[in-house]
């Protein structure tokens, strides 16, 4: 992967062409984040306006407040430029992509139609903090992901939220938490795997209650791979039932957990790919990427960006 | 903006001012049309709902605001998607417990996505405070 610094200067986009990636394959993740404090440019602020639809800049202009703005700005730029990087159908210009929702409201883009080429497999999802703006990357399989501050509070007292929220086994692993602090990341981790799972389903928090389906984790059965250091340590799944029938394990669902720029929890849910042949465990392959879109971009998988925290992962 | 239903007509009589504590709306009791005119797209579709209180609004605008730690000079009208005030999925829900808990109600999921403005939150309080109290 190419490191590339720059002064930032008023480069036009088109002199300053995005890194191309290769796409990723079956069973792979690509993440992409951001960091809005890392962005200060005006120049370039206005060059990723420019890649905008006059709907996306209408939106971001009825949002009030400074950083709310950038914020909003800088996740469709990260939108538009990631998947520009995959250069499909050799559509290179970030702001020539179309987006749409489909039937239940999930963004998606809308590829041009030319010679009625089948709809290209792509699949991306949004999620951002007030500090770090991220996009998941998938082919083939749906995804969802979800990001959270890792010191963020909650008005509501965590159990109270819980018992309003989560499923009674989720409620009890919990409880059983002595320690406030580690109760509340492991909170914050069940809100972020939880939220992506509903995101990758396409339904949203409301299309899916989240009482109706546990998350918890499962020792992984060792299957036909060998674990290595590749893996995490506890070597431990993250799987999702539902609480209507518990009995049938919603197997077609991978999960990762991460932690990513030290600051933030990270929550990704896979569709499994059931073209892919072997066995059912296989590990989520994820390589995630720091950056500040034409201007740099730093692969950060394996780095200390970059903490397995949860799921099988291989990096 | 007038609207015509096969039973009533009624009028609004103004459209919602930034200041949220002179509302121009009527109380009009039980079915009626509403044509509500939204700044940057036309009309809002048609719903058979009471417009809420100014009272309800402001309760919720108050919730609103200490759960997104708004600053003061924020504007915040009965139009305010929770989305363009930063609100995320977390602050929505966190949102909905505090209405919860002020209004004494129970909002189930499948209507926190008709949830996403101050006006659309106090309305379904209402809503629900009635229900609750024909029961």
């Amino acid at each position: 992967m190419m490191n590339i610094r720059c002064f930032q200067n008023n480069f036009s986009a088109a002199s300053f062409p995005l890194v191309p990636v290769q796409l990723p394959s079956r069973m792979e993740t690509h993440l992409w984040y951001v960091l809005p404090n890392e962005v200060k440019s005006m120049s370039l602020l206005s060059q990723y306006s420019e890649l905008l639809s006059p709907c996306e800049k209408e939106d971001i202009n009825c949002i009030r407040g400074d950083d709310l703005r950038k914020r909003a700005l800088l996740a469709r730029a990260l939108v538009r430029t990631t998947i520009a990087r995959y250069q499909i159908n050799n559509q290179v210009n970030p702001s020539s992509l179309k987006f749409r929702k489909n039937a239940h409201g999930k963004p998606e883009v809308e590829w041009q139609d030319d010679d009625n080429l089948c709809p290209v497999p792509l699949h991306f999802n949004l999620s951002h903090t007030s500090s770090m703006i991220a996009c998941g990357v998938t082919m083939n399989v749906a995804i969802g992901i979800d990001i959270e501050e890792k010191q963020r509070q909650l008005k509501n007292n965590v159990l109270a939220f819980s018992r309003r929220y989560f499923s009674p086994y989720e409620v009890k692993i919990l409880t059983a938490i002595s320690d406030p602090e580690i109760q509340h990341q492991e909170f914050i981790k069940l809100w972020t795997l939880k939220e992506a799972y509903v995101k990758a389903l396409g339904r949203g928090f409301s299309g899916l209650p989240f009482k109706t389906f546990t998350i918890r984790s499962k020792p992984a059965t060792t299957g036909s791979f060998n674990l290595s250091e590749d893996f995490v340590s506890k070597a431990s799944e993250i799987i999702v039932e539902s609480s209507d029938d518990p009995e049938n394990l919603t197997n077609e669902w991978q999960f990762a957990l991460l932690e990513l720029a030290g600051s933030h929890y990270a929550a990704i849910c896979m569709e499994k790919d059931k073209t892919v042949g072997g066995e059912a465990n296989t590990p989520m392959k994820l390589t995630v990427w720091k950056t500040i879109p034409f201007i740099e971009d730093e692969c950060v998988s394996g780095t200390d960006a970059v903490v397995a925290i949860g799921g099988l992962i291989k990096q | 903006m007038a609207s015509v239903s096969a039973t009533c007509l009624c009028l609004r009589a103004s459209p919602y001012s930034s200041n949220t504590t002179t509302q121009g709306t009527r109380r009009i009791s039980s079915t009626k049309l509403v044509s509500i005119p939204w700044k940057n797209s036309g009309f809002r579709s048609f719903r058979i709902t009471c417009a809420a209180k100014p009272e309800t609004v402001q309760k919720v605008c108050d919730i609103v605001r200490k759960q997104l730690a708004l600053p003061p000079e924020t504007e915040l009208t009965p139009a305010s998607k929770f989305s363009a005030l930063g609100a995320d999925s977390l602050d929505t829900v966190e949102i909905v417990m505090g209405l919860e808990e002020e209004f004494d109600i129970s909002v189930e999921e499948e209507s926190s996505e008709n949830i996403t403005t101050v006006q659309e939150a106090a309305d379904l309080i209402e809503k629900l405070v009635q229900k609750k109290a024909e029961a």
